[in-house]
């Protein structure tokens, strides 16, 4: 509840803001590629719930309306200041 | 009223009287007054039974370390009597007592004690489990605190404020007052939180000290940058220096408890200490209280705590008290303290001067007296000699304890300091800081000098690092007297009686000794198992005494003393002060007030008010009638409404879309349905063009909040050019229903509303007496249908146009009943009652919507929607009639054989078509035509009602009524 987050258009701002959007996988396979359930499942729902640095998706729901990510550190629930937050 | 009023420390008004009832009888004190020691100036000493044994309990701490003073008052269980301020005409109630507290029938407890050893219960009901049931009720009779109603309600007002700050010193004692004065200094804007109403601290009842506060607290009260809250105890504290305290109201305050978010760029912690007690037979008998208790008493309250006092100490406060008190009048007969030397020599003298014999190397080790005491029993450490005492009064301490919570919430770590024999905080997180009697000190000036440090410090997080202003101070600091040494841990050498641990939970030394024996060899699994500090005192009187008890007996595989972990909140806290003032966050249509006047049933939906029906008929009958005959007027302001453009717009929606949404002409809508990446139909709406690139599309209600960002998260990798604008609220909607509406609207409009001129699905813009609407054709309801879009601004005169023209074919308001059940009749869903989150757009009948060969064909949720388009064994949505007409099977009731087969998402009995018909999620084999269901509602154990599963639409099969 603690965290505080830096919106790359807000500036940094209470977590309560942000509605979490997942770990950072990269863009969608294709749907061919998806076609096996099991590469589907992987995707969608497999996290790889790391222990440390995570970069991760947040939405600045109370504010811009911007989605972003942010490096995390999963242990402490600090962002990493210095990465640079991407749109 | 018996005071020494003549005390410049008092923090009373003894011209102020404050009245309560205690026992049905009235009690008096004075303003500032808490109900403790209102009482106990009264007389009282017994304030009520213990959880286990119902021992006699007295005043003990003045900081609500413990439960002994918990009391009921005013119907509310479980006050603190010890922090809470009396106020005039508070009916104060003891807790866990039959009658009278010093005559508690249930006193014969304590006698079975032998037969009630550590983990009792857990061990005793586990088998025969019959005997559980039963016995729970007698346990639950005779032990616990304060009993709450169950038609209690809280009464009170309780709010919530958000702070902000560069400062936020948690204490206000001499330490946090010079860490706030220092930020201050330094141009910060500085929040200090203190839980006692006054400033001041470890300085406000010390006779050479109290002065120096006091001038300490004005220059804090007096400085413009620093906002003080008293009466603030901290409960969390948190990553990013995120503190959560509450703040009790002074009485004149517009709250009474009040809920405090603190975001502050750096934290000083400078809680000071609370007392460690002493460990000796019977050490909670009334007449035994902490050295600061009695101090406090007399300084601050102005209370003589008794008559005549033996002393047993560990700690040169310990003499200060003595000598204090003795100043002020009461009998001491003598002081033990646990130290063979190192006591301030000065003040020894000063007890010598007054005839007063100083023990040293000397404990209590047994108090007597039944209920209070009457008796004290010395021995020297080594258990050689011993001596008794008569007394009424024992002053007990065994040293300090420092408080720690805020560090340790917030990830700090504890060592065992042999030194000072604290578990110091180590391995702050950054930006927060200590201070002050919490790290050992002692001496006045270094507990400021550490003060004045942390102070600095915390300014340089916030206006970067000044490092020769910190230097300054440390050396200044350095300069000083250095951390104390501390009390060592020693227990008196007795065999017998009861020597507790904890206090709220009549944990005793021998209850550990058990634990121990059973295998439990560190402080967490014993807490665990004896219940130690588990009880509202929050571990404030066992915290630092059961970790050192158990490194003591050598069982413990930890080689330095272990604590228990400190969790939230720190201090009891009402759970209305966290519920606050419960802001109903509801948001009305245009339409609102209209439709109240009309004998609108208003509901909240969400976050809406929406009417549910007009008049007493739950079944909304009329409305219905009145839609299928004539013509019905409804308010469906609430429909998420959007704009969406930009040259990438197309892609944008094919990608949530099932369908091809390149296929919507501009004077035509399309119907289409979104998925979530598990196939499952999440919203459905229409789309209509109204330029090129620019779209304009509906979702249901309950998906407004969020379509927006549904969207731009799954296109959130590909920079596509186009915007949303949540329109919902600049929108209103009316639907207009029935066999009439064309002949109300063609009054009005400026358009040719022929059905060839604008057909069913079909949508127009044009205007209604110059009001400018957006005009679709739909048939939710089954019946010819225009939903009118409108700017907000225009709903009420649009609806009182259109309510004037239908005046003559009958119109009349419907709501959301009878919308429901017209809508059921024609086999039109809603998602989130004939859905669910594991329904797909394949279960509800709806797969035809996806368009499988999209040009962009990763549209959410495809991949899976091809999975499970031919899957076996998923509930899926059929038609229901139920066999008796007048059984109308209720919503969520299950559907059943020999085991769950599916459930009745919506059924109502049908006055159009004069039978009881619903839809239901059921299993694929029982979805055929025909097939016999049995509807399991819960009532009576055997009663199953009969149904069939029939084919949908129940209304109008051919779908002519809605394009006539």
């Amino acid at each position: 509840m603690a965290l505080t987050i830096t919106c790359p258009i807000c500036g940094a701002r209470n977590g309560y803001e942000f509605r979490y959007g997942g770990e950072e996988k990269g863009p969608k396979p294709d749907e061919a590629a998806l076609r096996s359930p099991e590469a589907w499942c992987d995707y969608i729902h497999f996290n790889r719930c790391k222990a440390g640095a995570q970069e991760e998706w947040w939405f600045h729901r109370d504010g811009c309306g911007a989605w972003f990510t942010i490096h995390r550190d999963t242990v402490t629930n600090r962002e990493i200041p210095g990465k640079e937050a991407g749109i | 009223m018996n005071r020494l009023n003549h005390l410049d420390t008092l923090k009373i008004r003894p011209d102020e009287s404050v009245t309560i009832e205690y026992l049905g009888k009235p009690f008096q004190g004075a303003a500032g007054d808490t109900i403790a020691t209102l009482l106990y100036g009264g007389g009282v000493r017994i304030f009520g039974r213990s959880l286990k044994y119902h021992r006699p309990r007295g005043l003990y701490s003045l900081n609500g370390e413990c439960s002994n003073t918990l009391m009921a008052v005013d119907g509310e269980p479980n006050v603190r009597g010890e922090t809470t301020e009396a106020r005039n005409g508070m009916v104060v109630e003891p807790q866990n007592v039959k009658g009278d507290p010093a005559r508690d029938l249930m006193g014969f407890m304590d006698k079975l004690s032998p037969v009630l050893p550590a983990g009792f219960y857990y061990k005793m009901f586990h088998k025969p489990a019959s005997l559980w049931p039963k016995a729970i009720k007698g346990i639950r009779k005779a032990a616990g605190l304060g009993k709450i109603s169950p038609h209690f309600t809280m009464k009170g007002s309780f709010d919530e404020i958000y702070l902000n700050a560069d400062v936020c010193v948690i204490g206000g004692g001499p330490a946090g007052m010079a860490a706030a004065l220092a930020a201050s200094q330094a141009g910060l804007r500085v929040i200090l939180l203190e839980s006692r109403p006054w400033l001041g601290g470890f300085f406000d009842y010390r006779p050479g000290l109290y002065d120096r506060g006091r001038s300490l607290a004005d220059r804090v009260e007096t400085d413009p940058n620093i906002r003080v809250f008293t009466r603030t105890s901290v409960i969390g504290s948190y990553t990013d220096n995120l503190i959560t305290a509450f703040c009790r109201g002074d009485g004149s305050d517009a709250f009474d408890e009040r809920y405090l978010e603190i975001r502050a760029k750096s934290v000083v912690t400078s809680t000071g200490c609370i007392e460690r007690p002493l460990l000796f037979a019977h050490n909670e008998r009334p007449g035994v209280m902490q050295i600061s208790c009695a101090h406090r008493l007399i300084r601050t309250w102005g209370i003589l705590p008794g008559t005549s006092a033996v002393f047993s100490i560990g700690d040169d406060l310990g003499l200060e008290a003595a000598l204090d008190l003795a100043d002020l009048g009461m009998e001491i007969q003598c002081v033990a303290d646990v130290r063979e030397d190192g006591q301030n020599e000065a003040l020894a003298d000063r007890l010598a001067e007054k005839g007063i014999p100083l023990f040293r190397g000397w404990v209590a080790a047994a108090s007597d007296g039944d209920p209070k005491v009457k008796r004290v029993s010395l021995t020297a450490i080594n258990g050689v000699r011993s001596r008794e005492f008569e007394c009424d009064l024992i002053v007990a301490g065994a040293g300090q304890t420092p408080v720690t919570g805020p560090l340790t919430l917030a990830g700090a770590k504890q060592r065992f300091d042999r030194r000072t024999g604290f578990f110091l905080p180590v391995d702050l997180p950054r930006k927060m800081h200590a201070a002050g009697r919490m790290l050992g000190y002692i001496d006045p000036d270094a507990i400021e000098a550490s003060g004045d440090l942390a102070g600095v410090k915390a300014a340089a997080d916030c206006n970067g690092a000044d490092d020769s202003k910190i230097r300054e101070a440390e050396e200044r600091l350095g300069d000083l007297q250095g951390p104390a040494r501390g009390t060592k841990f020693i227990i008196g050498p007795v065999k017998t009686g009861k020597t507790f641990i904890c206090f709220d939970e009549d944990t005793t030394v021998k209850n550990v000794d058990q634990a121990i024996a059973g295998g439990f060899d560190v402080p967490e699994l014993i807490k665990r198992f004896t219940a130690a500090g588990t009880g509202p005192g929050q571990g404030g009187i066992p915290g630092h005494n059961l970790p050192l008890y158990v490194g003591l007996t050598g069982q413990s595989p930890d080689l330095d003393p272990r604590p228990t972990t400190v969790r939230p909140p720190l201090t009891p806290t009402l759970i209305a002060a966290y519920a606050g003032s419960n802001h109903d966050m509801s948001k009305r249509t245009p339409m609102h007030e209209e439709q109240v006047k009309a004998g609108g049933r208003m509901e909240r939906v969400g976050v809406w008010h929406r009417a549910r029906r007009f008049g007493d008929d739950a079944a909304a009958a009329a409305e219905i009638e009145n839609v299928r005959n004539n013509v019905g007027i409804l308010d469906a302001s609430t429909l998420g409404k959007f704009r969406i453009f930009g040259p990438d717009v197309l892609k944008a929606l094919d990608r949530v879309y099932v369908g091809s949404m390149s296929r919507v002409k501009s004077d035509r809508m399309l119907y289409s349905a979104m998925c979530n990446e598990d196939g499952c139909i999440i919203d459905d709406g229409v789309l209509v063009k109204r330029g090129e690139n620019d779209y304009y599309f509906t979702t249901s209600t309950g998906r407004a909040g969020s379509s927006a960002e549904w969207i731009r998260y799954h296109t959130r990798y590909e920079n596509w050019d186009f915007h949303i604008v949540n329109l919902t609220d600049a929108f209103g909607v009316i639907n207009l229903a029935g066999p009439n509406a064309r002949k109300t609207l063609e009054k009005v409009a400026d358009a040719d509303l022929s059905n060839d001129a604008f057909p069913f699905m079909g949508y127009r813009e044009f205007s209604i007496k110059e009001i400018p609407v957006r005009a679709m054709r739909l048939g939710f309801v089954g019946e010819l249908s225009f939903e009118l879009h409108v700017a907000s601004s225009w709903m009420p005169a649009l609806w009182k146009i259109i309510e004037e023209a239908g005046a003559e074919f009958g119109i009349r308001h419907f709501g959301l009943e009878a919308q429901n059940v017209l809508r059921m009749e024609k086999g039109h869903l809603i998602i989130g009652s004939e859905s669910e989150q594991r329904t797909t757009l394949h279960d509800v009948g709806l797969g035809f919507l996806w368009h499988k060969e999209k040009r962009e064909a990763d549209t959410v949720g495809a991949a899976a929607l091809r999975h499970t388009e031919n899957q076996e064994g998923r509930l899926k949505l059929v038609g229901i009639e139920a066999q008796d007409p007048q059984q109308t099977p209720r919503d969520g009731s299950i559907i059943v054989d020999e085991k769950i087969r599916g459930y009745v998402a919506t059924a109502r009995y049908s006055r159009t078509l004069e039978k009881s018909v619903g839809m239901a999620l059921v299993e694929s084999e029982l979805a055929d035509i025909g097939t016999q269901l049995e509807i399991f509602e819960g009532e009576k154990d055997d009663e199953r009602l009969a149904a069939t599963v029939v084919p949908m639409p129940f209304y109008d099969p051919e779908g002519r009524r809605l394009r006539m």
